[in-house]
């Protein structure tokens, strides 16, 4: 081709500025490397694990690719995602669950993904925390179902290298990106604005997703007390508008019948392919327990949730087996309380389904 | 890295310069099929459609089969953009133009992918033919030289949008970086990627996305920092892929065209568009505003040529009219700049700093109204966030926090002060210049910051385009 002149955009030419290169690129390589040593020990000192996985979209699709056939899949919010310990359930019923809860996530939104996959034909546990499970959206993570359908082959290969990485690195964590270390930082507020809901780091993952709450969050006392703090602004901040008589609105019949059916719907589905779902809901106790009980109560909600889906539903009220677990902060298990809590309540669960079958046949 | 450090390892081998090409043309195509696989064969199919486009135009005896080759070209390129990139676009303005005449219509649901690069490499290939159509250059020789050009993959998905008289004669004689090159190709990735991933998406990104993803009227503060973090965001987000692009290419041999020359600091708009995004804005020139006349066919089509270009400028980015209202707003900006240029006399005092410096400020100040355009959903909201701009829109919302406000505060003021430092000088001749270990300590700075970044939470904004 002949070299254009006249209407060249410009010379492609690229000088290279004059300097010892190779002993400014060992210099900096090393320099980071030490830095880089020194961060990691920082980090380590603060609690932080190798081996403790990013909670990502991408750990969530590999795990979503696991739920297919007979698999037995737990799918929540945060409590039954740091409540059910996969180890000690798969001990206590040689079954291992695939783990798809999320935090701060409706499960809604994940039965509904399960019903319209016809490859999915297993038993599905729903872990239940009313005011998510009622939400109008899919809530925080929702996000993770079209990132799982439509995950190129870079984000996989990304998400192998990554967890590479965080097997060997303590400081590979959202909470110690310079992002997230800004965000969290105490700044004074601006005059009228809510403070802001952004929780720390609260759980700690294994590579299947099988998730305890952060031991530090039950042994740093200034740091339970900010989690405490979070959930009470994240229930104001989310709270809607009072009503005319200065208390927050009932959810209305017509919304709740709609949530039942729609779930129902789902459930037909994957019952009408063999496969079943059953409710939980896990402790939760103080200032939540009020909060969570005074708006959304059993029998408008859990109870006909149950009923009108014809399902098995498990609730920590119902069974002392259940009850006296030590709860950090309001919501979530502590991490040997979630391995007996499991111990306890996977017997449950067989039992029960076992007895709903035997009752589906007698019909 | 690891495909990087694969690619490389092989452009380094004992292999011959054809084996080598046809390795980065296999890298190149996995490297889009990662993507993508499927759209693969798009890029294989505008290859191919120019390549033999091209010949036959060259070949042509009579002018008629000449644009009609030339039609073939433009139909293949212009085609794939207007199906994957523009169909819903033209398919819901339609639906409104039968609705508005009263024609019960409603139009199909139009689930397409748009391909990921697909204007970059579009405008590439149709530059090839145009060349040759307009008899600026010679068909290639060598199919797979002109294969790789489209393809090469440090520039294939966001530019810079690099003419095939600048690569193609490239990939001719075996190229292979020197030490020097090698290290500041290097150098220029780890810059690119500090830009985006620390400067853009971990200090910006809160800001801007914070003030444009709020429903309802902002409060001034938070608008103008909202507009302003976007001002610096997508700056960085583009200006580091390019600037990663060019390092990625350095270290393999090649030279790319730069594609930002330091922008914020311009003084009026026809000198911001010498710095924005040069590859498009040259590319524009040459094959839209020259060939409509450009400044040669009177005034008043100087001026209409002017808001051509940009308002079909605008339209590349996106198929939304709030890109065409930003590209009109800069064919206006032009127009007028160009209109005062004419009518007022020269004074002494145009080439005083304090003019200059006010001029710049003036000029970014009249950019950042562009973006709130370019950046918002819609019409309506551009026009509620202007309005929230300056203190006019009714019940303002606070939603930025101190913690978005003052770093993207921080980095704005260092971006716009750097930009007017480095104006009329290079990068390169700026690290000659300065000393040794504050070159290390700068790339140390950068290398540990996106360590501990821990990689980026969002594609580059120009992967839309």
């Amino acid at each position: 081709m002949t070299k254009l002149a006249y209407f060249d955009p410009e010379d492609v030419h690229r000088p290279t500025p004059d300097r010892n290169w190779r002993a400014l690129a060992l210099a900096a390589i090393a320099a980071t490397a030490i830095l880089t040593v020194g961060w990691e020990f920082f980090w380590r000192g603060k609690g932080m694990t190798a081996g403790d996985f990013k909670n990502t979209e991408a750990l969530w699709a590999e795990a979503r690719r696991k739920a297919t056939g007979d698999a037995t899949v737990i799918i929540g919010s945060s409590r039954i995602f740091f409540g059910i310990d996969l180890d000690v359930w798969e001990e206590a019923s040689g079954v291992r669950p695939v783990q798809l809860a999320l935090e701060g996530t409706s499960p809604r939104i994940f039965l509904k993904d399960l019903a319209e996959d016809p490859d999915f034909k297993g038993q599905v546990i729903v872990g239940v925390t009313v005011p998510l499970f009622f939400g109008t959206d899919g809530g925080l993570r929702a996000a993770a179902i079209k990132y799982h359908r439509d995950e190129t082959p870079s984000q996989r290969l990304d998400h192998a290298l990554s967890k590479q990485l965080e097997g060997i690195f303590a400081f590979i964590d959202e909470q110690t990106r310079p992002k997230r270390q800004v965000a969290i930082w105490p700044a004074p507020l601006r005059e009228g604005m809510k403070p802001r809901f952004s929780p720390r780091k609260l759980e700690s993952l294994k590579a299947d997703r099988n998730t305890e709450l952060w031991a530090r969050v039950a042994t740093d006392e200034r740091y339970l007390a900010e989690a405490k703090q979070q959930w009470l602004v994240g229930t104001k901040n989310n709270a809607p508008p009072p009503g005319p008589d200065g208390k927050p609105p009932a959810m209305p019949d017509a919304a709740i019948d709609a949530v039942i059916a729609e779930v129902g719907a789902n459930i037909k589905k994957i019952r009408a392919r063999g496969g079943d779902v059953a409710f939980m809901r896990l402790p939760y106790d103080g200032a939540y327990a009020a909060l969570e009980d005074a708006a959304f109560p059993r029998a408008r909600f859990w109870d006909r949730l149950v009923k009108e889906t014809d399902s098995v539903g498990i609730a920590w009220q119902d069974h002392a087996a259940l009850q006296g677990h030590y709860i950090v902060e309001w919501s979530h298990l502590e991490a040997r309380a979630a391995e007996d809590y499991t111990r306890a309540v996977a017997p449950i669960y067989y039992e029960a389904m076992k007895k709903k079958a035997a009752e589906n046949a007698a019909r | 890295m690891v495909f990087f450090a694969i690619v490389v390892a092989l452009h380094h081998a004992p292999l011959s310069w054809r084996v080598k090409k046809i390795n980065l043309l296999l890298a190149s195509l996995i490297f889009y099929g990662a993507w993508s696989p499927p759209f693969v064969l798009l890029l294989l199919f505008s290859t191919v459609v120019d390549w033999f486009a091209a010949r036959w135009i060259h070949g042509a005896t009579s002018k008629a089969r000449r644009r009609a080759f030339l039609l073939l070209s433009l139909a293949g390129n212009l085609g794939l953009l207007g199906y994957f990139k523009y169909g819903e676009f033209l398919l819901e303005n339609f639906t409104h133009l039968l609705n508005a005449a009263g024609v019960a219509y409603k139009a199909p649901e139009w689930n397409i992918i748009l391909p990921v690069g697909i204007s970059f490499y579009t405008f590439e290939t149709l530059a090839y033919t145009l060349d040759i159509y307009l008899r600026r250059a010679a068909p290639g020789k060598s199919f797979l030289d002109f294969a790789l050009f489209v393809t090469f993959f440090p520039q294939l998905v966001a530019g810079p949008i690099v003419r095939p008289s600048q690569l193609v004669p490239q990939f001719a004689e075996p190229k292979r970086a020197t030490r020097p090159q090698f290290c500041w190709g290097l150098a220029l990735i780890i810059i690119g990627l500090f830009e985006k991933v620390v400067l853009a998406d971990s200090f910006l990104a809160p800001a801007a996305d914070g003030a444009f993803g709020h429903k309802g009227a902002l409060a001034p503060l938070d608008a103008w920092t909202g507009v302003l973090a976007f001002s610096g965001q997508i700056f960085f987000d583009f200006s580091g892929y390019s600037t990663t692009a060019i390092g990625t290419a350095l270290c393999l041999g090649f030279a790319l065209p730069n594609n930002f020359r330091f922008p914020y600091a311009a003084i009026g708009f026809s000198d911001f568009w010498r710095r924005w995004h040069i590859s498009l804005s040259t590319w524009l020139r040459d094959y839209l505003y020259i060939p409509l006349g450009g400044n040669q066919k009177g005034r008043l089509r100087t001026y209409a040529n002017l808001m051509i270009t940009m308002l079909l400028g605008g339209l590349w980015h996106g198929a939304s009219w709030t890109f065409v209202i930003w590209g009109g707003l800069h064919g206006l900006y032009l127009a007028v700049e160009r209109f005062l240029r004419e009518a007022m006399p020269a004074r002494d005092f145009y080439k005083s700093l304090w003019f200059r410096v006010a001029m710049a400020l003036l000029t970014y100040f009249l950019v950042n109204i562009t973006w709130v355009f370019f950046r918002a959903e819609g019409f309506s909201e551009a026009t509620l966030f202007l309005a929230s701009m300056f203190a006019m829109a009714p019940k303002p919302d606070r939603v930025l926090y101190w913690n978005s406000i003052l770093p993207a505060a921080i980095v704005i003021a260092g971006m716009v002060f750097t930009h007017w430092r480095m104006r009329s000088t290079t990068l390169e001749s700026v690290v000659e210049k300065t000393p040794a270990w504050l070159i290390g300590a700068v790339l140390t700075f950068m290398l540990f910051m996106l360590v501990i970044t821990q990689g980026s939470d969002s594609a580059f904004i120009y992967f839309q385009f």
